[in-house]
């Protein structure tokens, strides 16, 4: 989420390119396939499965409680 | 864990949530709160968890975390003080859709934030280009009402002016929205006031180890539950009939993917975001999955964030299922929420099919209205709700003329909708066939006929109008529904299509009302579960002597032939 600088209103809407999720802060950046910025390392490792054509990924979530906001 | 403490301070917090829900109920000035009963009260910790919840709004229970955590996000702890509200609707930030407002009020014990009270409620008037909240054919977020995001409207206990000024000259109905927001204020001061009086008659040390005692217990049930489900990839793929704007599908696609104790629900390949209002905003998308897996599980477990942690939702951006910015989403929080739900049924009927139904209606009919009451003088906005049948299960018939599964809103009394809105209510009764055959038979939905008897805009976001509610396990689809207009100059009764021009018959804005008016409003049946040559003949009997089917619907649906 890209706020302007007086924090008034957002300039950009910014989304987890995996799972959907809000982003507030920088996000992780890495280039798999079309997605390139994400929430979480599960994320990362969720969309570099099924990029190499993994149909049911087995991976365990985070124990840090539900879906955080990155 | 001290699993007696926990239990009673479980306890304890529930009914405080349930107490501010009768807070709201019973100061609100609208009846969609004062009857329907569409709100949630829960409480939240610090980290904005949610920790105990009354069984109001189901929709509402899924979204509150990342409600509440979307609000710290922008008012964080340390901007905040004792006595202080803060308001936020906007879909966009964790908000459901445009109408649900949820207020925070931040619990201070000793000093410090311990928790927040919540209370989430819909608004019938929001502004926008329709009356009533719901334009079935708005194409982005500014046709469809006032966007709030988090803002202070009380500070240190004292109103904001500005920010209710600038709230109650956006809509319609200002007294009735000044009266509903002030209900759900009234329920976060209870629950503060309550939640304090909890804590200081355990202490704060106790009730803290406590309620981290809790959202693990409520983790551990939810896993014990999942460990049940056989591991395995389970899909399932349901339909959108139109948006309002163009005369085309969208498709809702479900994997469930069950992993030990744990599961992904991923919406990959599910349609790109419509023109009309029909997407579901991240939180919906959430709350869906939420909803879908505390009907599928155990229901004594406590509700709160614990039992989501073994959930993970793959919601893809700019897809029906987590609409984009500026795109139009009040139709996704009633009518896709409950698909999705069903969706996720479905993909679990080749997991569970024990635990599942058939396709409920999924619609609350979301049947919306406003004008100026020439009697009183008075700017009106009322919403009626259609009541489904549900799905049939693998042990009993779906349940008749029930409110969409993420609603759980309850019937306003006639004598209470005509007196408060100018409309009269000439037939309301169950909705006989439109139940979907099978051994076990869809559940009835409801009709509704009314005469309009002032001037006023109708709206109307709902569905299943063209795609009946699917059977399982060779079950019948339920009947679609159909809402019918006769002008008083006619005899012939139109759906809105035929009679106003409109793309969808299920979802259009401004249809107009006059004085001798009527409209129709049938809801969609629930799907049937198991082939109807199972059905038993007694079953079939009574439904004909209870007017459920006609004797022509058990012949040409059951192969009946009554002695």
């Amino acid at each position: 989420m890209k706020f302007s600088d007086n924090q008034y209103y957002i300039e950009k809407y910014i989304k987890c390119d995996n799972c959907g999720m809000l982003i507030y802060g920088e996000g992780l950046k890495k280039s798999i396939g079309s997605k390139s910025l994400f929430c979480s390392e599960w994320c990362i490792d969720w969309a570099q499965k099924k990029f190499s054509g993994e149909d049911d990924p087995n991976i365990p979530l985070p124990r840090d409680g539900i879906h955080l906001i990155g | 864990m001290d699993m007696i403490n926990m239990n009673i301070i479980e306890s304890a917090m529930i009914a405080i949530a349930k107490e501010m829900g009768i807070n709201v109920q019973k100061t609100a000035y609208s009846t969609i709160f004062s009857e329907a009963e569409d709100f949630t009260c829960a409480l939240a910790n610090r980290e904005g968890e949610l920790i105990a919840v009354a069984d109001f709004c189901p929709s509402q229970i899924g979204g509150v975390p990342l409600l509440v955590r979307s609000m710290l996000r922008e008012v964080p702890l340390a901007e905040m003080d004792e006595g202080d509200v803060i308001v936020h609707n906007d879909p966009y930030r964790g908000g459901l859709h445009t109408p649900e407002h949820t207020v925070f009020k931040p619990i201070f014990f000793d000093n410090e934030i311990i928790a927040f009270a919540v209370a989430v409620g819909h608004f019938v008037e929001v502004g926008g280009m329709a009356p009533g909240g719901f334009p079935g054919e708005a194409t982005e977020i500014f046709h469809e009402g006032l966007r709030v995001p988090p803002v202070k409207i009380i500070k240190r206990g004292k109103d904001v002016p500005e920010v209710w000024k600038m709230m109650l000259a956006n809509v319609r109905t200002p007294r009735g929205n000044y009266g509903d927001m002030r209900a759900l204020i009234s329920a976060v001061d209870l629950g503060e006031l309550r939640f304090r009086e909890l804590v200081s008659k355990y202490g704060a040390d106790v009730f803290s180890r406590t309620l981290f005692d809790l959202l693990h217990y409520s983790e551990r049930r939810m896993r014990a539950e999942i460990s049940a489900f056989p591991d395995g990839k389970y899909t399932f793929v349901d339909r959108v009939e139109d948006d309002g704007i163009e005369d085309k599908e969208y498709e809702i696609h479900v994997a469930v993917h069950v992993h030990r104790d744990e599961v992904v629900i991923d919406y990959s390949g599910s349609s790109l975001q419509a023109k009309g209002p029909i997407n579901a905003t991240l939180g919906v998308a959430w709350s869906a999955a939420f909803n879908a897996m505390l009907h599928l599980t155990d229901q004594s477990i406590p509700k709160n964030s614990g039992c989501f942690r073994p959930i993970r939702v793959i919601a893809p951006a700019g897809t029906i299922m987590n609409v984009d910015y500026p795109g139009s989403e009040v139709g996704g929080n009633t009518e896709t929420h409950p698909l999705i739900v069903c969706a996720i049924f479905g993909a679990m009927s080749n997991c569970v099919p024990e635990r599942v139904m058939a396709s409920e209606g999924t619609t609350h009919g979301c049947f919306v209205f406003g004008g100026h009451d020439k009697v009183t003088d008075e700017p009106f906005g009322g919403f009626d709700f259609s009541y489904v049948g549900y799905g049939g299960r693998s042990f009993a018939d779906g349940n008749d003329a029930t409110d969409s599964i993420n609603g759980n809103c309850a019937n306003t009394p006639m004598e209470v909708f005509e007196t408060r809105f100018p409309w009269i209510v000439e037939e309301y009764a169950l909705r006989p066939n439109s139940g979907g055959a099978g051994k076990y038979r869809g559940g009835l939905s409801n009709v509704k006929q009314m005469l309009c008897t002032g001037e006023m805009l109708v709206s109307q976001m709902t569905n299943k109008h063209k795609i009946g509610a699917w059977g399982l396990k060779g079950g019948f689809e339920g009947k679609v529904g159909a809402t019918l207009y006769k002008k008083s100059s006619s005899d012939e009764w139109k759906t809105v299509v035929d009679a106003f021009g409109k793309v969808s018959p299920s979802k259009y804005s401004n249809v107009e009302m006059r004085p001798g008016d009527r409209v129709r409003v049938l809801a969609p049946g629930g799907g049937g579960f198991g082939v109807p040559s199972q059905r038993t003949p007694e079953a079939i009997d009574e439904d004909i002597a209870e007017g459920f089917i006609s004797v022509e619907e058990a012949r040409n649906k059951y192969g009946f032939s009554s002695g």
